[in-house]
């Protein structure tokens, strides 16, 4: 190992010390939300074939559930997830210690009792009605005071770089970190605030969520997925002088992309044509950005079976590209028309948030806890279950949704057939999503139990010496190596 | 890219324009639609929703209806809305200036509800088959995965009291054991004005010659 190979050892594992306790706390309350919201979700789902589940009871009446655990899922699980895998990822590629981490205990424990608020509030009857948007109207303050701390942390922490060079990781997180906060605190003013009339409302929703899957769930695990390929293989992305490009279309092309949500809706026909047209250019980012991690990836195939981040980055990979391929399929008219109002729908924003993000976010907590916590995961056996229940969890939820919505679509547009005989036909499909989902439950519980093991103080013997198996200097000219992973 | 305030400049350009060309225009469009008074009948269109009606938006909002059902018909020709008779019309922009909160909704585990409360397109659709809908979906629509919303509903004792007007006249298995009837809470009453105040049945002519189908095939043919 030469010296400064060396240097850089030590430097990251200050910057690893430095945020060992933020990204844990938000990872646990992550990890957390993700059980609480995955429980809800799963009773939700039940309701659907068994009416009578726990509905005798107000707080858990489907309306109420379904939402809950939604919110539950993408502001508990999701939005945690990523600030914890976001703060850490800045601060190595910036090359700096994350400092005064104390303030974002602040931020996270307001960030989670905001969130805590918010679900209670949905289930006790304050929703607002609004995808994504449901939480009550106070609820938006405490997310937006925490978020800031968090935010201002981010950014500093890239404005106080020690490189020369920014990575492609670096433009996505710095991305998101400023189009959270400023789609949501519109879509709250012109929502509640000063609420727009008739149906601008869906446009400006229809724009909020677009924009909230589109421009933050989807650059935290690009982001990911362009630091953690090169890191492990040890090679320098594929194609890399056209990730610029990528980075820039897709940010345009999907903050117009929302409109494509209200196909057939009662609004200007302009709207819907302009997503439409966004959801088409977004086919060149999409190709761009898998030449790039595919490109890197291929002739690597075999080091797959050494690293589970890397199985788990796959396979976030092949849910980007399937998103990417549904989104742009429900974008095509004579599709929708068939397709839309169905499970089809769902099932491509949970595509982007499972498929694409939480798969990256587990393949990052894989990399990054054994190096914060110097401790290596207790059970194989039990990473072995969480890897293959969410395969097995994401094919089987895709496939079952794509056919259950593409028959539900096609019993709906036929007007012979009595509402309830669509019901009927839909219960086997209703079933089929609450098995799926409870196998992803599984997996979920499997990982939370590592979790807890490797980031208990307590539970340190035996595991204190753990080694890592660095990844292999790059033997590159200095020009290219110095593009910027840390 | 090295500099980061071009960065800044990039993300924040992506949005803002954005916002701009979909939002302010969209709302320079639309932001202000009015009622249109027919000139012939007088009517202001759509008709605002009653005091009671309104009430029952909120417990529509509270319950999250939305989640299951949409409130949008689509077009003639675009899937089959109006076979199933779940409207007269597509739905317009304008028919929505008169709801403080769009229910639009993306899923349609349930039916649509934007006509729910016509009686032209849903003849049995009257009060009572709204509450026992709540109620007991079972009773009305068999085979549906509806939950019941029983607590809308206070269960009395009849014993040594006046039956309420309101009660729910049930049968069979949803009948509530002898003695005691079922009544609807205020906010029952109130969501099911709510549902019986949703009816587009006037047609502007506006909307209705610019969503009419263009002089297409018929014309030309009898152009002959």
């Amino acid at each position: 190992m030469t010296s400064s190979a060396h240097n850089d050892r030590t430097e990251q594992m200050e910057i690893d010390a430095s945020a060992k306790w933020p990204v844990l706390v938000f990872f646990g309350s992550a990890l957390v939300w993700l059980l609480f919201g995955g429980v809800l979700e799963l009773i939700a789902a039940i309701q659907l074939h068994t009416p009578a589940f726990l509905s005798e009871c107000e707080w858990f009446t489907h309306g109420r559930l379904a939402p809950a655990a939604q919110n539950a899922l993408v502001y508990g699980w999701g939005m945690n997830a990523a600030f914890a895998f976001g703060l850490w990822l800045m601060a190595r590629l910036s090359a700096t210690t994350l400092r005064h981490g104390g303030w974002l205990f602040v931020a996270a424990k307001f960030w989670n009792i905001g969130v805590t608020l918010g679900v209670l509030g949905i289930l006790g009857g304050y929703s607002t009605s609004f995808e994504l948007l449901e939480m009550p109207r106070f609820v938006t303050f405490i997310l937006l005071a925490a978020y800031a701390l968090i935010g201002a942390w981010a950014v500093t922490t890239f404005s106080i770089r020690n490189t020369e060079n920014v990575f492609a990781s670096q433009w996505y997180l710095f991305g998101a970190a400023f189009w959270f906060p400023w789609l949501y605190a519109i879509a709250q003013v012109m929502l509640f605030r000063a609420p727009v009339r008739g149906v601008l409302q869906p446009v400006v929703a229809a724009w909020y969520v677009h924009g909230l899957y589109g421009l933050w769930f989807i650059p935290v695990a690009l982001a990911a997925a362009y630091y953690f390929l090169p890191k492990i293989l040890g090679k320098p992305i594929a194609n890399y002088y056209l990730a610029p490009l990528a980075f820039w279309w897709l940010a345009g092309a999907t903050a117009f992309a929302g409109g494509s949500r209200l196909l057939g809706a009662p609004v200007p026909v302009w709207i819907p044509t302009l997503g439409v047209v966004a959801n088409f250019l977004l086919v060149v980012p999409v190709v761009i950005i898998a030449l790039n991690l595919f490109g890197t990836l291929s002739g690597s195939y075999r080091t797959l079976s050494g690293s589970v981040t890397l199985r788990f980055i796959l396979l976030s990979m092949a849910g980007f590209i399937l998103a990417s391929v549904f989104n742009l399929a429900l974008s095509l008219r004579g599709i929708t028309e068939i397709v839309q109002f169905t499970l089809v729908t769902g099932l491509r924003d949970w595509l982007i948030f499972y498929a694409c993000f939480s798969t990256a976010m587990f393949g990052a907590a894989y990399f990054i806890l054994p190096r914060l916590t110097e401790k290596e995961w207790r059970s194989p056996a039990l990473v072995k279950a969480h890897l293959g229940a969410t395969v097995l969890g994401v094919a089987l939820l895709t496939v079952g949704l794509a056919f259950g919505g593409w028959q539900q679509g096609h019993l709906l547009n036929n007007a012979d057939l009595p509402f309830g005989e669509i019901t009927r036909a839909m219960t086997f499909w209703f079933a089929w999503r609450s098995v799926t989902l409870g196998l992803l439950l599984v997996g979920h519980l499997a990982f939370l139990l590592n979790f807890f093991w490797i980031a208990c103080p307590l539970n340190s013997q035996d595991t204190a010496r753990a080694e890592f198996q660095n990844p292999p200097d790059l033997d590159l000219p200095k020009a290219p190596a110095a593009e910027g992973h840390a | 890219m090295k500099n980061g305030l071009v960065l800044f400049l990039g993300v924040f350009l992506a949005l803002a324009l954005s916002w701009a060309g979909l939002l302010l225009t969209a709302h320079r469009q639309l932001g202000g639609l009015a009622q249109f008074k027919d000139p012939v009948e007088e009517t202001l269109n759509p008709f605002p929703m009653s005091g009671l009606a309104d009430q029952g938006r909120l417990v529509y909002q509270d319950l999250g209806c939305v989640t299951c059902h949409t409130q949008q018909v689509r077009r003639e020709g675009y899937g089959s809305d109006l076979v199933r008779k779940w409207g007269q019309r597509g739905s317009y922009a304008r028919d929505y200036i008169r709801d403080q909160t769009v229910f639009l909704g993306s899923s349609r585990i349930g039916p649509d509800l934007r006509n729910a409360g016509s009686t032209e397109l849903h003849s049995y659709a009257d009060t009572d088959y709204f509450y026992k809908l709540l109620y007991a979906p079972q009773a009305v629509a068999p085979g549906t995965n509806m939950p019941a919303y029983t607590f809308l509903f206070d269960v009395h004792p009849t014993a040594g009291r006046q039956a309420s007007d309101h009660a729910l006249r049930l049968t069979g298995k949803h009948a509530p054991a002898a003695g005691l009837e079922v009544v609807p809470t205020a906010r029952a009453r109130a969501l099911v004005a709510y549902l019986q105040s949703l009816k587009d049945t006037y047609d502007y002519p506006i909307e209705k010659s610019r969503n009419a189908p263009a002089a297409t095939e018929h014309a030309r043919e009898g152009g002959h």
